[in-house]
């Protein structure tokens, strides 16, 4: 494979950066190290310890892992929208600095959804999502498309080094020999056969054109997880278009800081002239004015119309004492100065338009972070919070240190990308390169490592648990004294003919009843001469006891026609005895249902019982009647008993179960002579009960709209598909490569 | 008599009183022979009521009663035929807190954790400030249980959201996505009296809470399936809260029981925030004809908190 004199030429000013790191290099490369191993501490206190060590509390639950998170995303757009349109419209300036943009891409899609893990509080619950993932939730929709799009930068970027890896395995490296296997395998063994050549530039087309509207959704979802909540300067319908028109911004202004930097260390004055500052500059300040039309439109309008909470975010962004300077800086400064430095001809040069991007970067971080925090501390409820770090968000240690690693990770792997290939593109026509895969990989091994090596944590409890024993035994010696009063009720119940004796056992402490548990009450009956024992229980966790009287009572009635009921409790170390009792006339109650004309009755008939045992209707007491329910029963009415019958209307609007079945009580309510009597029945004439309706698909439900699914299929099919054509055509070259080289071979050999 | 002996039996288990009327009067006796009913191995003799996976009371042994709480898919789905609803009387609210200590002994939470949150709402200059209790309002088009990625927050048949914390990821998304703050993280442990050994975890008891996960006011699941009333209910002293099944039309503070339609439209009751279209499941009774003066609830304060509370509600003194 034959290269022209430019390619050397080219080559000559890379081959040192190539072959040696440099004094200041290493220095670099320490430096970073020290930032990253620092980043791992704070994340090792982080995972170990929970959130709590991050500055985020209820209300502003997100900070700036998500600024973060959104920022790098953002400067990602560098590669996949400048360079994709670039590509597209075939300027002619672009090749010094696309591999540049497309490394920003692949490396900020990188960084930038880890801290998307920072935030999250079970870090290692990940892969639920992939098992209970709903397509209903933004972040889902994140996850897939983030991971495509990092899939797409990542061939992008390598269909774009191909035939500068192929230059490299023509040329070996004399330091750091094991790199020239990888060139070797990752040059695809493109041999600039008419072939290759045409299938490659066609390959790089069509993927500039999938990864465009793959970028732009990306930064739309995103922008979505915010938009899609009910709060003030999030709900916003044009805040997808806002975050992608930033994230341009910020991605145009981050690939003037990366050039500037290697045309400064690296002295590719030669190849990154004058004019390409010139060029990125203008188009940062385009998008510099649109970016802040958009700024100027969303404020103005939530201003105009002057919503409660809106307004609420705005005077915090505009007051002095909390977020106007930073406000000014993002919205004012950091839209203004790019613009009026770049737009004045004489003000342009170099310094001006990098110093112009980097205000743009800084401006648009902060703009991320008055994203999401003024907002987070604007909750439609008032922020009632006595703990200030509740009230209010600043940056623990630990959100900047790790804030500080991502930035160190960002700049290492850059410069080590650098390293192992030129950083700009050595073989004219367009470009190529390649990511470390197993890079990825290792990263996660590594991050399951740290979560192994942070659980523990067991013994504090164990403490606890001593202390509050230590306690509880400290607290029942003092109990040791006299025996207090103890109290007793006793209550009949008669339910649809079971007669029951009821209990309630309390004492008095500190002016306050409290039910006595587990204590013995014994339960008697007035026989002829002594009191008979009928049983013994024990009381509950409210001091009831109850017992359930036989069908036949071996004792006769007093003259009253009533039986005499006593209960005792024998009292312990620490109660005195108690006991009650009550005189009952025993009732027979019934209920039967009637229907006259439209109205529907509920009749009862209820007679008492006499000395002798005959039966004689009740004149004057007073029945209620209820409808019995879940937590209690509801009452529907009341009646004086008229010889021996009362009625009441059924309640025909209640709801009664789906066939419309409602039980209705009768009862005597703490009766004199009755004690509590009652009897229950059932009759269809409630209001029958809907079944439960159980939606299967919608946005609240476990099954996502189907219009959502299928349009999800189609993106993502449209997408995977052309990768796949993208990962078969490299083989295809790299199969074609290989008979090229055959082919010469045999020539070479017939020869 | 041997038939009725042993629907007899059933009814004692049961507690279904339908049977009874039966019983009584097919006997035609007035008073029948009701024995003890003999005690299984296993069965402590106490009852308690628990509705039935159908939905029907049911009186069954406490012995028996280990799985009270569902768990699992059952869990997720809610108890059948039931739509529970909550109504809240801010005319008789005075700031006690009484149900927020109810709700943190009841779940065995910290003080630190806070499901029940107290406001001191003022709607304008010119009308005067109310407390304003407020459980999440389980609301019946919740905006939290759509953002959540993995299904870790639900919304039940019976209305009720819940948090599954063996699922959540703590992504916080649904925090940002409930308009009415009714969500509170565990940014480190929650400190909470562990889990006894033969207890399982269940989204219905939201106990234990785990470190990294999200909690709220869970409505209590686990009492309703007891046909018991939430903590907040019965601690409160001045029977603020109102708990029940919409659909029968009925709910209790424990001491009146009244039916829900009617004393939702009878009190112009109203939802918090209606118009964000989250249908939420909690009414408020309009502070009317009130029980307390506000000032009362600035009682048990701490001067800085009554500064604060003033602060929301524009008030100056
Ligand atoms: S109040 Fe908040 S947490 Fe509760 S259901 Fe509604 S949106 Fe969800
Ligand atoms: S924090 Fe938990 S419950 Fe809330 S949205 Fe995330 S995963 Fe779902």
């Amino acid at each position: 494979m034959e290269y022209n004199s430019k390619t050397y030429k080219n080559y000559e000013t890379f081959k040192p950066q190539l072959e040696s790191i440099g004094r200041y290099g290493y220095f670099f490369i320490t430096a970073m190290v020290m930032i990253i191993a620092w980043g791992t501490y704070a994340l090792y206190t982080q995972l170990s310890k929970g959130q709590v060590v991050t500055g985020m509390r209820d209300y502003v639950i997100w900070g700036i892992y998500d600024a973060n998170f959104i920022f790098f995303i953002g400067i990602s757009y560098a590669g996949a929208l400048i360079s994709g349109i670039l590509h597209l419209l075939r300027v002619e300036w672009r090749h010094p600095i696309l591999r540049m943009a497309e490394t920003i891409t692949v490396i900020s899609t990188l960084i930038g959804p880890s801290y998307i893990f920072l935030s999250m509080g079970r870090l290692e619950r990940v892969w639920h999502l992939f098992v209970y993932g709903r397509i209903q939730s933004p972040i889902v929709w994140d996850v897939i498309a983030i991971s495509t799009y990092l899939i797409g930068s990542f061939i992008f970027l390598y269909l774009a080094c191909v035939r500068d890896l192929a230059f490299m395995r023509d040329h070996p490296i004399g330091i750091g020999r094991w790199r020239n296997r990888i060139y070797k395998f990752m040059s695809a063994n493109y041999r600039d056969t008419p072939k290759q050549r045409e299938l490659l530039n066609q390959l790089i087309d069509l993927i500039s054109i999938v990864i465009i509207p793959l970028a732009i959704l990306v930064h739309s979802v995103l922008a979505w997880i915010f938009g899609m909540t009910l709060r003030p300067g999030w709900h916003s319908t044009i805040f997808a278009p806002y975050f992608v028109l930033a994230a341009v911004y910020s991605g145009t202004g981050v690939l003037i800081l990366v050039m500037f930097v290697f045309r400064k260390i690296y002295h590719l004055e030669a190849v990154i002239t004058k004019n390409h500052f010139n060029y990125l500059g203008i188009l940062l300040m385009i998008l510099g004015a649109l970016y802040g039309y958009f700024t100027f439109s969303e404020y103005l309008t939530n201003w105009y119309g002057s919503v409660k909470w809106d307004m609420e975010v705005l005077y915090r962004l505009f007051d002095a004492s909390t977020y106007w300077w930073w406000f000014f800086f993002s919205a004012f400064i950091g839209v203004l100065l790019p613009i009026g430095l770049i737009a004045m001809p004489r003000l342009r040069n170099i310094n001006t338009i990098v110093f112009a991007a980097l205000i743009a970067v800084t401006a648009l971080w902060v703009k991320r972070y008055l994203i999401i925090i003024p907002t987070l501390e604007t909750p439609l409820l008032p922020l009632h919070d006595l703990r200030p770090e509740f009230a209010s968000y600043s940056p623990s240690w630990v959100e900047w240190s790790l804030t500080a690693m991502g930035i160190a990770i960002w700049l290492l792997l850059f410069f080590l990308f650098s390293k192992f290939l030129p950083i700009v593109p050595v073989v004219r026509v367009p470009v190529s390169e390649e990511r470390d895969y197993f890079k990825l990989r290792k990263l996660a091994r590594e991050r399951i490592l740290r979560r192994l090596i942070s659980k523990t944590r067991k013994e504090k409890n164990v403490v606890v648990g001593i202390v509050i024993l230590m306690i509880l035994s400290s607290s029942l010696v003092c109990r040791a004294q006299d025996p207090v009063k103890s109290r007793l009720k006793l209550e009949f119940l008669n339910k649809s003919g079971t007669r029951m004796l009821t209990t309630k056992l309390t004492s008095k402490k500190d002016d306050q009843t409290i039910p006595l548990q587990g204590m013995q009450v014994s339960f008697f009956i007035q026989g002829e001469k002594d009191k008979v024992l009928l049983g013994k229980e024990s009381t509950d966790e409210a001091g009831k006891a109850t017992f359930t009287l036989p069908g036949k009572l071996d004792v006769p009635r007093n003259k009253e026609g009533k039986y005499s009921y006593s209960a005792t409790y024998e009292g312990s170390k620490e109660f005195q005895p108690s006991e009650s009792s009550t005189e009952i006339r025993d009732v027979f109650m019934k209920i039967t249902f009637s229907q006259k004309d439209s109205s529907k009755l509920i009749n009862l008939f209820a007679v008492e019982i006499n000395q002798k045992g005959d039966s004689i209707p009740i004149e004057g007491s007073t029945v209620i009647f209820y409808v019995p329910r879940t937590f209690s029963s509801l009452k529907i009415g009341e009646q004086a008993v008229k010889s021996g019958h009362a009625d009441l209307d059924f309640p025909v609007t209640l709801p009664g179960d789906s066939a419309g079945n409602l039980p209705v009580v009768a009862k005597f309510e703490d009766n004199d002579n009755y004690g509590s009597a009652e009897v229950s029945a059932t009759m269809a004439w409630g209001k029958p009960l809907p079944p439960d309706v159980i939606i299967k698909r919608g946005l609240g439900d476990t099954n996502a709209p189907l219009w959502m699914v299928y349009t999800l299929i189609v993106l993502l099919s449209l997408v995977w598909f052309h990768f796949t054509y993208a990962i078969i055509t490299i083989f295809r070259i790299r199969w074609l490569g290989n008979k090229a080289l055959k082919e010469e071979q045999a020539q070479i050999g017939s020869k | 008599m041997k038939d009725n002996n042993s629907s007899r039996r059933k009814f004692l288990k049961l507690g279904l009183a339908a049977g009874a009327t039966a019983l009584i009067g097919g006997g035609g006796k007035v008073l029948s022979a009701v024995s003890n009913p003999g005690q299984a191995s296993g069965e402590t003799g106490e009852k308690v009521k628990l509705l039935s996976p159908d939905g029907t009371l049911v009186e069954v042994d406490k012995g028996h009663c280990h799985a009270c709480p569902a768990t699992g898919k059952e869990a997720r789905q809610g108890i059948p035929n039931k739509k529970m609803v909550m109504v809240i009387d801010l005319a008789r609210c005075r700031n006690a807190r009484k149900c927020l200590e109810g709700c943190q002994s009841m779940h065995h939470l910290p003080p630190k954790i806070e499901w029940i949150k107290f406001f001191l709402l003022r709607d304008s200059k010119d009308t005067s400030p109310y407390w304003f209790p407020k459980p999440c309002f389980q609301c019946n088009n919740p905006p939290c249980v759509k953002v959540c990625p993995v299904g870790a927050t639900f919304k039940r048949t019976d209305g009720i959201v819940l948090i599954d914390n063996d699922r959540c990821i703590g992504c916080k998304f649904c925090m940002a996505a409930c308009p009415y703050s009714s969500r509170v993280f565990n940014w480190g442990s929650p400190d909470q009296e562990p889990l006894p050994a033969d207890k399982k975890y269940s989204p219905e008891t939201s106990w234990p809470q785990k470190v990294g996960t999200v909690g709220k006011c869970d409505f209590c699941p686990d009492m309703v399936r007891q046909g018991k009333l939430p903590s907040c209910v019965t601690s409160c002293p001045n029977g603020v809260y109102f708990y029940g099944d919409k659909n029968e039309d009925t709910v209790t503070n424990g001491t009146e029981t009244v039916r829900f339609s009617e004393i939702v439209q009878q009190r112009a009751a109203y939802r918090y925030m209606e118009e964000l279209g989250t249908e939420p499941g909690v009414y408020y009774l309009p502070p009317v004809n009130r029980l307390f003066d506000y000032k009362v609830g600035f009682q048990d304060l701490k001067p800085e908190e009554i500064q604060l509370y003033k602060k929301e509600a524009n008030l100056s003194e």
